[in-house]
């Protein structure tokens, strides 16, 4: 099971300007698993050609 | 009529032969609204002058004139992150209390304009995610099965309000199963269309990409009147489609036979095993599918798991980034259980979300190979009866995987029908998910479901049910 160092969970909070107290940190850090998990799910080989979904067309508006 | 509340299209025909006056009708919703929202608590803000209001207006109209559409005179709800000039739009959070948006949402002003009757605001989650909350302004909506339970959520009180019949409909958004849920615990119907068909401006977003706008009511051929007249595109909305709205109720009686239609069992059997009575409605719905000349096959997708992973990535990243600003300002002010889920986006690198996006683009591709000869897909909408309102865990994104994700994932329509009810004797359902833009053969196929089963007749038992 992935874990997170301290100094990392850390430096992850700071970064996205959440200011949390320590039950919440606790919280968090304990299900930090669950997201690496679902982070490893969704990484298939497929090269690196593979476009994500949504690369959407020009609208008529953007024509006009 | 098949109860004491009639659906909304057994009312616009009344209300079309002047044997049903919208104000009698609108004054019936309001009578339930009194006796039962205390315990309810379907709607955070009723909005009873404009309902009676708006019902006066119809009915002049209606007596001089004759009604302009089906849902003409008829009383809905807005769920509360739906932008209401002039009306309070809280999304229940401390955040917006006192919050008057200036102008409608599209999805609003499409109603009013049809003729509708504004009851209210319904109840959601907070911001329409985290799960029901006893630390909001506004307690969470309860099930009218059973009030000790929990009703699904976000769109909570639209379903709870349509199934005791405060309301024949009302508006519901779904980014990962908010319509269906509610919808299938209520048991009640609800789609959440394909994307980019009903305009999201003016709805408090929860995850741009997977966030859908759709109508909940108590039948399926309701669900297509109110599409009727919300479908369109919408110049506020960039993700709007242009297409041409077809006539969502023309196939409705025409049955299936012929009808192709892919089971997903593993969604259901080994992915996420549901319920003894999920399954038995499940087994149930695909005999009277068959019996009703449907042409029955399997299906094979990828893991429920990885679905909802992509999913789940994506809307946690998304709805971060929406609520950025007040996360780092105000995280205090949220529910416990939104202020959990907003923290996690910390975790999310720019490269996962991205991956996660590739991986969606995958997914559908497999759905739309899946999906080659068949017309509709069937599985699971919730995987048992409602859980009691306080034992719902605070973490079920990590929990067994859901089995509504996987179409906001992929854009497709899908929506919910009652089943019946399990062993709680709560309502259970199956989803039927069509292609993109083919609402016309999914209201076909759960219309003709509906009317070969006894389960739109019975009504929760504190509404005389």
């Amino acid at each position: 099971m992935a874990e997170i160092k301290d100094e990392a969970f850390e430096f992850l909070i700071a970064r996205a300007g959440l200011d949390l107290n320590n039950e919440q940190k606790a919280e968090l850090k304990g299900i930090y698993a669950g997201i690496a998990a679902m982070a490893e799910r969704v990484r298939k080989p497929r090269g690196r050609m593979a476009e994500p979904a949504h690369i959407y067309d020009f609208t008529e508006e953007d024509l006009a | 009529m098949r109860s004491a509340i009639p659906t909304i299209a057994e009312a616009a025909r009344a209300i079309a032969a002047k044997q049903l006056s919208p104000v009698e009708l609108t004054r019936a919703c309001l009578d339930r609204v009194h006796k039962l929202d205390g315990e309810l608590n379907a709607f955070v803000h009723l909005t009873e002058e404009r309902a009676l209001g708006d019902a006066r207006a119809a009915e002049a109209v209606i007596m001089a004139h004759g009604p302009k559409g089906p849902l003409h005179g008829i009383p809905i709800g807005l769920k509360d992150i739906v932008d209401t000039k002039g009306i309070q739009t809280t999304c229940q959070s401390k955040l917006l209390q006192g919050n008057i948006p200036d102008a409608d949402a599209t999805c609003a002003e499409k109603l009013a304009a049809a003729g509708t009757v504004l009851m209210g605001k319904t109840t959601t989650h907070e911001f329409a995610d985290g799960g029901p909350s006893f630390d909001l302004p506004a307690p969470p909506a309860r099930n009218p099965w059973n009030t000790k339970h929990f009703t699904a959520g976000s769109s909570s009180g639209t379903g709870a309000g349509v199934a005791a019949g405060l309301i024949l409909g009302g508006i519901g958004t779904d980014t990962g199963g908010s319509i269906r849920g509610p919808a299938a615990l209520c048991g009640i119907a609800g789609i959440k269309p394909t994307y980019g068909l009903v305009s999201r401006a003016g709805v408090a977003p929860a995850a741009f990409s997977l966030d859908h706008i759709g109508p909940m009511a108590w039948t399926a051929e309701d669900c297509a009147l109110m599409l009727q007249a919300l479908a369109g595109h919408d110049r506020r909305d960039p993700a709007s489609a242009a297409r041409p709205i077809p006539n969502y109720t023309a196939q409705l009686g025409s049955g299936i036979k012929d009808l192709k239609i892919g089971v997903i069992h593993h969604f259901h059997e080994t992915d996420h095993k549901v319920s003894d009575g999920t399954q038995r409605g499940i087994t149930a719905a695909i005999g009277t599918f068959r019996d009703l000349g449907a042409e029955i096959r399997e299906v094979q997708l990828s893991p429920l798991q990885d679905w909802l992973a992509c999913g789940s990535l994506i809307s946690i990243t998304e709805r971060a980034a929406a609520y950025e600003e007040w996360a780092r300002t105000r995280l205090g002010d949220f529910s416990e259980r939104l202020r959990s889920r907003l923290m996690l986006g910390a975790f999310v690198t720019g490269v996962d979300y991205v991956q996660a996006v590739r991986r969606r683009r995958e997914l559908r591709a497999e759905l739309q190979a899946a999906m080659r000869g068949l017309d509709v897909v069937l599985t699971a909408t919730q995987p048992a009866e409602a859980a009691k309102i306080d034992a719902v865990p605070k973490w079920d994104l990590f929990g067994p995987p859901n089995f509504t994700m996987p179409f906001n994932v992929a854009g497709y329509p899908a929506i919910s029908v009652c089943t019946g009810f399990g062993e709680g004797g709560l309502p259970v359902a199956i989803q039927l998910v069509g292609k993109p833009f083919q609402e016309p053969t999914l209201f076909r196929a759960a219309d003709a479901f509906e009317k070969a089963t006894p389960y739109r007749d019975r009504r929760p038992a504190l509404v005389g049910g």
